[in-house]
């Protein structure tokens, strides 16, 4: 028998890696290795006051640090019958917009391309192809420009809070967000051209199912209510408050991350799972992009989550500038958040975050301290469809070329995403009943 | 104390142990100065940014995030501290423990089994620890996330063959200088900023938000004072020590003798 293992894999978030053992008879196992250490966030907010529950939920991840935390504050606001008004929902709107800027623009660019040129990394990109890392690093900074004028930090939001914002963005700052957002329409451009130039390759290829949230209005990452799940051509609609029936989960030994399927089969979530599922829902410039990409019909192609996040760029760059021009016709004007009286309840916010379908569920006593906390995280979401195509990946090897098999297992995980910061954490403070 | 410029461009790791990977991700959100990092800077490794490592070459700087809670993240650790001239932790957790350093209040152990059930029992878990509880750390820069502005001006000091800047001063003297009005004597609001390490120009009280302590303790930080101010202003003692400990210090490291 051969082992093959990527011990630690590179240009992803967080620790993980890959295992695979050939036998005589072909692939015996495919592992994909969480092994980031166990932070058990869920024993530390249990029995904290929910303001806390947002700051500390957070630190969960870096790079998705504002969909946990509006997802986390979406499911206290439930919990208290706390309605946030429509301002904040746009101004939480734009937030994400940045999010998913940074973010696509992080995995487009820095982790995923380098593979089709060949090079290590972006920063190896530069010499050759300095205009493509250029154009990329705008992009990535416009994503976090948006973040740091809107939650005041690109990394941790510090003005998002239960019912509203701590303070709200100047015309300056929109002012020079308008800029920035007008000079991302031209980048983007740019990077659909690239995106469009990239040869196929064909790796772990083979039919999935998807899940993601009914995103109604400009293709919206918050506030949703319904899980949709597509498998085999047929959609099913769960309530986001019944949404432990997709994510039945199995702790398994070789991961800290548990795995998720649905009726048995694994699913994936993230940019590709958004289009498969709201496709119809996309807005005029990103269906051009998906056109031009060739994501109109099912896909069958793990690397069609880069091209989607490349349409999700788009998308974004358009709405966030809807966003900024409709905050500076607004004026000035600060709203106070929403106040606050907690009582005993349970709340669920879920969310798409730049890596898929993101759950914070939470139970409080009538103190307003957390008694249960459940987070679902997409990298956990996407776990078992990893290492589902990673056996076919390593399968498409047929001369068993360990180097071919090792660039080929990393091209494939790349291609979701993952963020292993994520998917270790995922809290689960419900008791043996 | 060691300094980091042996050659004109020293080698540099960029390493991360447990962690939200923030202060990593802070090192490429210095997207106008990458280019002039990378020119300055030999980075032989940073996983998170290249897959073209060299995991055993010796290191003039190497900057660790996160903190150790595996005995994979001590392995690391070690093995790092011995590659490298200079050690910098980087971010909250690799310089306090930081949030999963909470787990000192509560048994670990049941939290892995409520967690991950029996299964969790074979993880390769341990308590959390901040790096100087591991190995001798040579500069902090401090932050959850670190400032990009610190981390910049940390990397010219130390190419410069200077340690650092080092700072004193709490979060509270920055929000003065910036003329912000005090969210615990105007609203009674429940702000850290008198016990926690400035550096990131007031960021969370100049947005109408107060300070969560997320920079860690500041030098002689001190605590029974900002306590009784708390509860002058109608916060009841054990709300704030509950607040305080989020980012409390080591429980090895005296009060007066807080600075990193």
């Amino acid at each position: 028998m051969t082992r093959i293992v990527i011990d630690h894999l590179a240009r992803v978030e967080g620790h993980g890696g890959v295992s695979v053992e050939l036998g005589d008879g072909g692939v015996e196992s495919v592992h994909f290795d969480v092994i980031e250490g166990a932070r058990l966030l869920e024993g530390i907010v249990r029995g904290r006051p929910y303001d806390e529950v947002a700051p500390i939920t957070s630190r969960i991840c870096a790079i998705c640090s504002a969909a946990h935390t509006i997802a986390s504050l979406t499911a206290t606001e439930q919990a208290f019958g706390v309605v946030p008004s429509a301002r904040t929902e746009r101004l939480r709107d734009l937030m994400l917009r940045g999010e998913n800027i940074e973010s696509h623009a992080l995995h487009v660019f820095l982790l995923a391309l380098p593979d089709y040129f060949g090079a290590p990394s972006a920063i190896a990109l530069a010499t050759e192809h300095r205009e493509v890392v250029d154009l990329a690093l705008r992009l990535k900074q416009l994503g976090n420009a948006i973040q740091e004028v809107v939650a005041g930090r690109a990394i941790h939001p510090v003005t998002a809070v239960v019912g509203g914002f701590g303070s709200w963005p100047t015309q300056n700052d929109l002012l020079a967000l308008r800029e920035g957002l007008l000079q991302g329409r031209e980048d983007v451009a740019a990077a659909v051209d690239l995106m469009a130039s990239l040869p196929p390759v064909d790796i772990g290829r083979s039919p999935s199912a998807y899940a993601a949230l009914r995103m109604t209005g400009f293709y919206g990452y918050a506030s949703g209510h319904e899980i949709l799940v597509e498998s085999s051509g047929r959609t099913v609609s769960v309530p986001v408050t019944a949404y432990r029936s997709i994510t039945r989960e199995q702790t398994v030994p070789h991961s800290h991350a548990k795995h998720s399927r649905w009726n048995g089969t694994p699913f994936m979530v993230g940019a590709i799972a958004r289009l498969a599922v709201n496709g119809d829902h996309l807005p005029a410039g990103g269906a051009r992009v998906a056109q031009r990409l060739g994501l109109t019909g099912e896909s069958d192609d793990p690397q069609d989550n880069t091209r989607a996040q490349v349409v999700e760029l788009a998308v974004d760059v358009d709405r966030a500038l809807e966003l900024v021009e409709h905050l500076l016709a607004e004026g000035d004007c600060v709203e106070a958040p929403v106040p606050v009286t907690p009582r005993a309840g349970t709340g669920t916010g879920a969310i798409e975050a730049p890596r898929g379908l993101l759950i914070h569920s939470y139970r409080y006593d009538e103190r307003g301290l957390v008694e249960e906390a459940d987070v679902v995280t997409p990298t956990a979401l996407n776990a078992a469809s990893v290492e589902h195509r990673l056996r076919r990946a390593v399968e498409q090897v047929s001369d068993r070329d360990a180097a071919r098999i090792r660039r080929r297992a990393e091209m494939l995980v790349r291609a979701y995403d993952p963020c292993i910061s994520c998917a270790v954490h995922v809290l689960d403070a419900r008791r043996a009943v | 104390m060691t300094t980091a410029t042996t050659a004109a461009r020293p080698t540099v790791g960029i390493v991360g142990l447990t962690g939200c990977a923030g202060d990593q991700l802070v090192v490429l959100n210095c997207e106008d100065k990458l280019l002039d990092l990378v020119r300055l800077l030999d980075i032989r490794d940073f996983l998170m940014a290249s897959s073209d490592r060299d995991d055993e070459c010796p290191l003039d700087l190497v900057f660790v995030e996160g903190a150790v809670l595996s005995r994979r993240d001590e392995e690391t650790l070690l093995r790092v501290r011995e590659r490298a001239k200079c050690l910098v932790a980087i971010g909250t957790c690799a310089v306090w423990g930081g949030i999963p350093a909470l787990d000192r209040l509560y048994d670990r152990q049941a939290m892995v089994r409520d967690v991950y059930g029996n299964g969790g029992l074979q993880f390769d878990t341990l308590p959390a620890r901040a790096l100087r509880e591991v190995v001798p750390v040579d500069y902090a820069i401090t932050g959850c996330p670190i400032e990009r502005e610190e981390f910049l001006s940390a990397v010219a000091h130390l190419l410069h063959g200077n340690p650092p800047p080092s700072r004193d001063l709490p979060v509270c003297a920055e929000c003065r200088m910036r003329e912000t009005s005090c969210l615990l004597v105007t609203r009674g609001l429940l702000c850290c900023g008198p016990v926690t390490q400035g550096g990131c120009a007031a960021r969370c009280p100049t947005r109408g938000v107060p300070c969560f302590g997320c920079r860690g303790p500041v030098a002689g930080a001190n605590i029974p004072a900002a306590l009784a101010a708390f509860e002058a202003h109608g916060i009841p003692r054990e709300v704030a020590e509950r607040r305080l400990e989020i980012f409390g210090p080591l429980p090895c490291v005296a009060a007066e003798e807080v600075a990193p």
